[in-house]
């Protein structure tokens, strides 16, 4: 244990300290930022442009009473939450593989495994550097995104959106972990650095872009921009009663969906957050009802990305891949 | 009776079709600065790497101060320091930061002392707080063995520690491999190309040629076995000449 958490204090000092990953996070952190911000600003305006609209009734005479427009805080971060899931897991995986590559690229590997360590000592601090880092990063990116939307958006914030978030967060660190350990992984069993990057890339592009693309692609709902049940004004009901004749078609899109973690991920964060109309101002407990499947994948897909890691970062299969 | 520090018996390996080590077998007596030469390809390198665990062998047993290398290879660690050809660091770490890391890993006790001691012993003060992507080839050398020793091994593990250093560099080198030799006990086991620094450094020589021990003898043995030869470069080439046909 104590060669662990030796390993991965030096892996956090070491990550402090380059300029090319904090570079990296800055881009990232600014990216979900600013779309907060833009959004928090928006909504904003929306609410002062409500009240004005108000006044000007009030100073009209008028009795009338507007309703007020309907927005919700946390559907703000929609554009944040899909930076940190495409941009967040293509850094994961770069800084995955830059777990591995670096050991391996100085020659520090023979220095390290020279010495008396327990078998899965030299993964295990990596793998704690990672989940530190990446918890680290994603907790203060939520905390400016929460001052963003109090301070810039002036948004009411209650006491369930801090667990929403909070949920969200856990759901976006864990998820994060995972691509870098994924990543760290295929480059530990790569004999070349870049084979395993490439891999790792691969692999990233097919679970967050291609399988969520084909699923979205094959959504009879996104054939037309604003949607085609809106568009052709069917209300909630009618939608379910046309799309009832077609449950082996729509079964199919969920499971080519379902293989993506990305899109568990997805469901999870957009279901907590309400930015999924079905699940916004639900109480929790429901959304943690219809969301539990999501959730659980992601957790086996991080499990299952902590073993693999573990399991290749032994000094054995390191050795054997090394240049 | 001289207790033995490296021995191995019929030690193999085979990448492939390639025969590395052909059933070598040596022994090393504790207090020695024991010299492996052997042209490029020979084995050198092979056989440090599975003497210090980070390779097994194809077959035969090697063992460290009585450790056996496969069943007990962290007692071989805790008995052992390595430094490597062409030393590597954590060049955003400062000098002290990677020997901290390295004490940790090798459960150094009060490791801040002793990084100072070993510091202190080398002449190596000064450069404490400097990031070690700084350093000079001859400083990465020096600091390669302050990691190499943190721990207090017995056996020491050198691969080719003069390669790339200056005369200046290769001088302190040596003289700092003597001291390790006769002021801390440590016996040492070298590989190198440098003949001239044999023998000014060992107390004994080994010959490796295509993975086969085809001599081993102290060096004062050596030098006075071969009377016709001027200088150990000549030996080493006679010896290998005779191998050879």
């Amino acid at each position: 244990m104590t060669e662990m958490l030796t390993l991965a204090k030096k892996e956090i000092t070491e990550l402090r300290r380059n300029r090319l990953l904090i570079l990296l996070f800055g881009f990232l952190a600014l990216a979900v930022i600013l779309s907060v911000v833009v959004a928090s600003a928006d909504f904003r305006l929306k609410i002062a442009d409500y009240h004005h609209y108000l006044d000007a009734l009030k100073a009209a005479g008028s009795t009338a009473t507007a309703p007020a427009p309907q927005l919700f805080p946390l559907q703000l971060l929609r554009g944040g939450m899909e930076y940190l899931e495409i941009i967040g897991s293509l850094f994961a995986v770069v800084l995955g593989t830059s777990m591995i590559t670096k050991e391996k690229g100085r020659g520090t590997l023979a220095l390290i495994f020279t010495r008396p360590l327990g078998r899965f000592a030299f993964a295990g601090g990596k793998i704690l550097a990672l989940s530190l880092v990446w918890a680290a990063t994603v907790g203060a990116l939520f905390l400016v995104i929460v001052a963003s939307l109090l301070f810039v958006g002036n948004a009411p914030l209650q006491g369930s959106d801090y667990l929403r978030l909070a949920l969200a967060g856990a759901h976006t660190t864990g998820y994060l972990i995972m691509w870098s350990l994924l990543a760290m992984t295929l480059t530990a069993l790569a004999r070349r650095a870049g084979t395993g990057l490439i891999l790792a890339l691969v692999l990233w592009l097919v679970v967050v872009l291609i399988i969520p693309q084909i699923g979205d692609t094959m959504d009879p709902d996104n054939q037309i921009p604003g949607g085609l049940f809106a568009s052709l004004q069917v209300d909630k009901s009618h939608e379910q009663a046309v799309m009832a004749h077609f449950t082996g078609y729509e079964t199919t899109r969920d499971l080519i969906e379902q293989t993506s973690v990305t899109k568990q991920y997805e469901r999870a964060t957009f279901a907590y957050l309400g930015i999924k109309n079905e699940y916004n101002q639900q109480p929790l407990a429901s959304i943690w009802a219809g969301t539990f499947n999501n959730t659980l994948w992601l957790l086996a897909a991080l499990a299952t990305s902590v073993s693999t890691a573990l399991l290749s970062g032994t000094k054995k299969t390191i050795l054997r891949k090394a240049p | 009776m001289t207790a033995t520090a490296i021995s191995t018996t019929a030690l193999t390996k085979r990448y492939g079709a390639t025969q590395a080590l052909n059933e070598l077998s040596l022994s090393v007596p504790a207090g020695e600065i024991f010299g492996l030469l052997g042209h490029n390809g020979a084995g050198k390198t092979t056989i440090v790497t599975i003497l210090t665990t980070l390779m097994e062998p194809s077959s035969g047993t090697a063992a460290i101060s009585g450790h056996d290398i496969a069943t007990a290879a962290n007692q071989v660690r805790r008995t052992i320091g390595y430094l490597p050809e062409n030393v590597q660091f954590y060049d955003n770490l400062t000098l002290v930061e990677n020997l901290l890391f390295f004490a940790h890993l090798s459960g150094v006790h009060a490791p801040t002392g002793r990084i100072r001691e070993v510091l202190g012993f080398l002449d190596f003060t000064g450069h404490d707080n400097q990031r070690m992507g700084t350093f000079s080839k001859g400083m990465r050398q020096r600091a390669g063995i302050a990691q190499a020793i943190l721990h207090q091994p017995s056996v020491l593990f050198l691969d080719e520690p003069t390669s790339g250093l200056d005369p200046q560099g290769v001088a302190k080198l040596r003289e700092i491999i003597i001291s390790l030799n006769t002021q801390l006990g440590m016996t040492i086991f070298m590989n190198t190309h440098l003949l001239a620094e044999v023998t000014k450094t060992c107390t004994s020589i080994g010959i490796l040629s295509a993975g086969t021990l085809i001599y081993q003898a102290s060096m004062a043995a050596t030098l006075e076995s071969f009377p016709g030869q001027e200088s150990l470069e000549d030996i080493y080439l006679h010896i290998e000449a005779g191998q050879r046909s």
